[in-house]
C-alpha cells in the first residue's frame, strides 16, 4: 500500500541567525490511508510545529513533505488551496478556533463556497446540515453563534467544518486536551467511527499517552525536535526501547 | 454581543443622557438640512439668511429666542444651521478617514513585512507633521469652503485609528480562528474583512465616537480662521462675528453657540468613553 504522507527530513525552524529556534529536527515518517498515527512528546517538543507545518501554516526550512507522491512542502496559490481540501486540521483550543462573531453554518458555508463545493445556496445548506448531523449534532443548531455551545459541541463543530472539504487526511493538534474527560471520550469515539466511515487518515499529536494507546494505530515519540522512536503503538508503549520513551511513560500516573 | 453591550450601556445614565442629546441634534441636523434643501429647490431665502438691519444685536425675546446678530438674523435659526454643518463635517470627513485607516491598518497589520513598514513610515509621516498647519496647507490646495475642510479633516486624521486597527489586526493574527480560516484555504481578504473585521468593530465605532467632536471642533476653528465654510452659519464664523461686539455686552450669540458646541463635543467624547466600556471584549468573559 503506497504511502498517504511521507515526511522526509523535515527541519522548521522559528527566526534568524543567532535567536533562531530550531523546532522539528531531521524528522521522517509516512502515514497510510485510514491510520490514526499519533504524535507524542512533552509540550515544547515541537510536535504542534510539526503539525502545523504539514498542513502548512509553517513553512519548513527544509526536507520534504510527500502527499500522495507530491511534494507539498513549497505550494503556494492555488495548488495550495487543493492541498488544503484534502488536509485539514483541528485544534486544540475549541473556544478560540471558532470565529465569535460568525454563525457556525455560515462559517461551514464560507468554506464550501471558497472551494467551490456544493453549487447554490440550497445545496450548501443542506451540505452543513448532513455535515452537522454525521458529527451528532443538530442541523437546526447551524444557525447559532458558538458561544451558545459547550466546549465538546465546539470541537464537535469543528470536525464537522474540518469535514466539508472531504479531506483524506486531518491533524488533529490535542483535539481532546482542553475537553472535560466525558466529553473526551465521546469526541475519541466520534474520531474513530468516522475514521472507520470515511476512511479518513489522522495524525493524532497528543501528551497523553492513554489517548494514543486506545486510539491509533502507530505512534510515534518526539523529544526536543526529533523522533526518538517509533513503531505499532502496543510495542512502543508495552515495550519502550529510547530513554526518553521509557521516562515518559514513567511519568503517566497509573491508578 | 451587541445585545449585551447595549444592555451594559443602558445602565451608565450619563452615557444615556448623551445619546439622548446626540439624537436630538441629529433631528435637528436633519431639520435643517430639509431647510437648507427646501429653500435651494424653491429659489427663497432661507430664514437664516434674511438680513433685517432695523433688528440687529437684539437681545433674546419671544421672537428671537437667542436674540439676534449683527445683520438681524435669527441666532437660533442660524444655530440649527450650524448643527447641520457640524454633522456634515463629521459625517464626511469619518467616510473619508475610517477607510483609509481600516484599510492601511488592516493590510498591514495582516501582512507585515514591506507593507508594515510602509504603512508605519506613512502614518509616522502624517503624524510628525503638526495637525492643523497640514489641514490648513491641504485646505489652501483644494481652495476655501467645505471641500477644503473634508479633505483636510479627513486625509490627515485617519492615523490614530490606523494604528489601532494595525495592533489589534496583528492580535488577531494569532489567533486559533484565523489559523483555522487559513487552514481551511480561505484567502487573505477574506479572511481580514470577513472574519477579523467584525471583531473589530469596536475599535472603529469609538473611534468614530471620538473623533467626531473632534473634527468639528476642527471645522470651528477652520472657519473661524476665514479658511473654513463661507457664506454658511457655521459655528465658527458665529463666534468670529460674535467676538465683536462682546465687549459691548452683546453675550448671547456667542454664549448659545459656544453652548451648543461644548454640549455636542461633550456628549459624543462621553458616549465614546462609555462604548469603549461597554465594548471592551476583555469585560465580556
Amino acid at each position: 500500500m503506497s504511502d498517504l504522507l511521507n515526511v522526509e527530513k523535515l527541519n522548521v525552524i522559528y527566526g534568524k541567525g543567532k535567536e533562531c529556534v530550531h523546532a522539528v529536527k531531521d524528522v521522517s515518517f509516512h502515514i497510510q490511508p485510514g491510520e490514526i498515527f499519533g504524535l507524542v512528546g512533552e509540550s515544547g517538543c515541537g510536535k504542534s510545529s510539526l503539525g502545523k507545518t504539514i498542513i502548512r501554516l509553517n513553512d519548513p526550512a527544509s526536507g520534504s513533505i510527500l502527499y500522495k507522491g507530491q511534494d507539498v512542502s513549497s505550494l503556494e496559490g492555488r495548488p495550495l488551496k487543493t492541498y488544503r481540501q484534502e488536509v485539514q486540521m483541528i485544534f486544540q483550543d475549541p473556544f478560540g478556533s471558532l470565529n465569535p462573531r460568525i454563525k457556525v453554518g455560515s462559517a461551514i458555508i464560507d468554506v464550501l463556497s471558497v472551494h467551490g463545493i456544493a453549487a447554490n445556496r440550497t445545496e450548501r445548506r443542506e451540505r452543513v446540515e448532513e455535515l452537522l448531523d454525521a458529527v451528532g449534532l443538530d442541523p437546526a443548531w447551524a444557525w447559532r453563534f458558538p458561544h451558545e455551545f459547550s466546549g465538546g459541541q465546539r470541537q464537535r463543530i469543528c470536525i464537522a467544518r474540518a469535514l466539508a472539504l472531504n479531506p483524506d487526511l486531518v491533524v488533529a493538534d490535542e483535539p481532546v486536551s482542553a475537553l472535560d474527560v466525558s466529553v473526551q471520550a465521546e469526541i475519541l469515539k466520534l474520531l474513530e467511527s468516522l475514521r472507520a466511515t470515511r476512511k479518513l487518515a489522522f495524525l493524532f499529536v497528543s501528551h497523553d499517552l492513554a489517548v494514543v494507546r486506545n486510539l491509533c494505530d502507530r505512534v510515534a515519540v518526539m523529544f526536543n525536535g526529533e523522533i526518538v522512536e517509533t513503531g505499532p503503538v502496543a510495542d512502543v508503549i508495552d515495550n519502550p526501547q529510547h530513554e526518553y520513551t521509557r521516562k515518559l511513560l514513567a511519568a503517566v500516573p497509573s491508578f | 454581543m451587541w445585545g449585551d453591550a447595549w444592555g451594559r450601556l443602558k445602565t451608565n445614565r450619563i452615557a444615556m443622557v448623551c445619546l439622548g442629546l446626540i439624537v436630538l441634534f441629529t433631528i435637528l441636523a436633519v431639520y435643517a438640512e430639509g431647510v437648507h434643501v427646501y429653500c435651494k429647490i424653491n429659489d427663497v431665502t432661507p430664514s437664516y439668511n434674511v438680513v433685517d438691519l432695523s433688528h440687529d444685536y437684539e437681545a433674546p425675546s419671544a421672537a428671537h429666542w437667542m436674540g439676534t446678530d449683527g445683520l438681524g438674523r435669527d441666532v437660533l435659526d442660524r444655530l440649527i444651521q450650524g448643527v447641520r454643518i457640524a454633522y456634515a463635517v463629521g459625517i464626511v470627513t469619518s467616510l473619508i478617514a475610517i477607510p483609509i485607516g481600516v484599510v492601511l491598518g488592516c493590510l498591514a497589520g495582516y501582512f507585515g513585512g514591506r507593507i508594515d513598514d510602509f504603512v508605519v513610515w506613512l502614518y509616522s509621516t502624517f503624524a510628525s507633521m503638526p495637525g492643523l498647519l497640514f489641514i490648513l496647507a491641504i485646505a489652501m490646495v483644494v481652495g476655501k469652503g467645505m471641500i477644503g475642510i473634508f479633505l483636510g479633516i479627513g486625509l490627515t486624521t485617519w492615523v490614530s485609528l490606523c494604528r489601532l486597527v494595525r495592533g489589534e489586526v496583528m492580535k488577531h493574527k494569532e489567533q486559533t480562528y484565523v489559523q483555522a480560516a487559513k487552514a481551511l484555504g480561505l484567502g487573505p481578504w477574506r479572511i481580514m474583512f470577513r472574519h477579523i473585521l467584525p471583531n473589530i468593530t469596536h475599535v472603529i465605532i469609538v473611534t468614530f465616537t471620538l473623533r467626531f467632536p473632534a473634527a468639528v471642533g476642527t471645522e470651528v476653528f477652520m472657519s473661524f480662521l476665514g479658511i473654513g465654510v463661507q457664506n454658511q452659519p457655521s459655528w465658527g464664523l458665529m463666534i468670529n462675528s460674535a467676538r465683536m461686539r462682546l465687549w459691548q455686552g452683546m453675550w448671547w450669540e456667542m454664549t448659545f453657540v459656544t453652548i451648543a458646541l461644548f454640549l455636542l463635543v461633550l456628549a459624543f467624547n462621553l458616549l465614546g468613553d462609555a462604548l469603549r466600556d461597554a465594548l471592551d471584549p476583555r469585560l465580556n468573559d
